[in-house]
């Protein structure tokens, strides 16, 4: 009994780490394509997007819906077609948050990476109304709990 | 750079593959229609280079210490479902 409730625990504590590829790259970044999507419970509600062949670069990403609820991303229809999304729920989206210093974090709307959860192929899509998000969206780091 | 003369209507053809077509000059907007294979990423320029600086910024070490979101605790986060999910052990 003893081993199997440790090993339960063991792997309740592992990262779920799963294979995603951007064709295109991210901006800036376009020739990096294979990434590693990297979730540990302990870290909630960030996760890693990792450059898989480069432990070392990596992005911290987040829940967009988490961050602004009533986000509404507009994804051009190029992008829906590139992406092959048939339905709504195909489409797992994650923004990029930069982390200025321990107390301040931002997360850009404006330019989610939108994954087909059925693929994970993903895109850094440009929303078709990026104009009314901001890239320097504050995350609420040290508030009193909501 | 290379500098070439368009009429309204008219268009030009990059790598065989994408067309550039102007579509109407109003003032000093021109309206300029881009057919391209879906593998071509077309930007405004100033968009471009706003989500590029980000993304820079944005770039970090896996150990990065996380900020702490007291809001956020115990908040679900979304898991894939792709068939190449996998479990790891974690590294010290």
């Amino acid at each position: 009994m003893n081993s199997v409730s440790t090993f339960e625990t063991e792997i309740l504590a592992a990262p779920v780490v799963t294979e995603a590829r951007l064709p295109m790259g991210l901006l800036g970044f376009e020739r990096i394509k294979d990434y590693l999507l990297i979730a540990n419970a302990s870290e909630e509600p960030f996760q890693w997007l990792q450059v898989k062949d480069n432990a070392a670069l990596a992005f911290v990403v987040i829940d967009p819906f988490l961050v602004l609820p009533d986000y509404q991303p507009d994804i051009p229809q190029a992008d829906v077609e590139f992406l092959g999304l048939q339905d709504p729920h195909d489409a797992l989206l994650f923004s990029i948050v930069t982390v200025h210093n321990p107390k301040q974090a931002t997360v850009n709307l404006k330019g989610p990476v939108i994954f087909n959860r059925r693929t994970m192929v993903g895109k850094q899509v440009v929303l078709a109304n990026a104009n009314i998000y901001s890239i320097q969206h504050p995350l609420a780091v040290g508030e009193a709990n909501a | 750079m290379l500098i070439l003369s368009r009429k309204s209507g008219e268009c030009l053809v990059i790598d065989g593959r994408i067309t550039v077509k102007i579509v109407r000059v109003e003032g000093d907007v021109v309206k300029i229609g881009i057919e391209a294979p879906s593998d071509v990423p077309v930007h405004r320029q100033e968009v471009y280079e706003e989500i590029q600086r980000s993304n820079q910024q944005a770039l970090t070490r896996q150990n990065s210490p996380l900020p702490r979101l007291p809001r956020f605790a115990g908040a679900p986060v979304k898991t894939p479902l792709a068939a190449t999910a996998t479990q790891t052990t974690s590294k010290p």
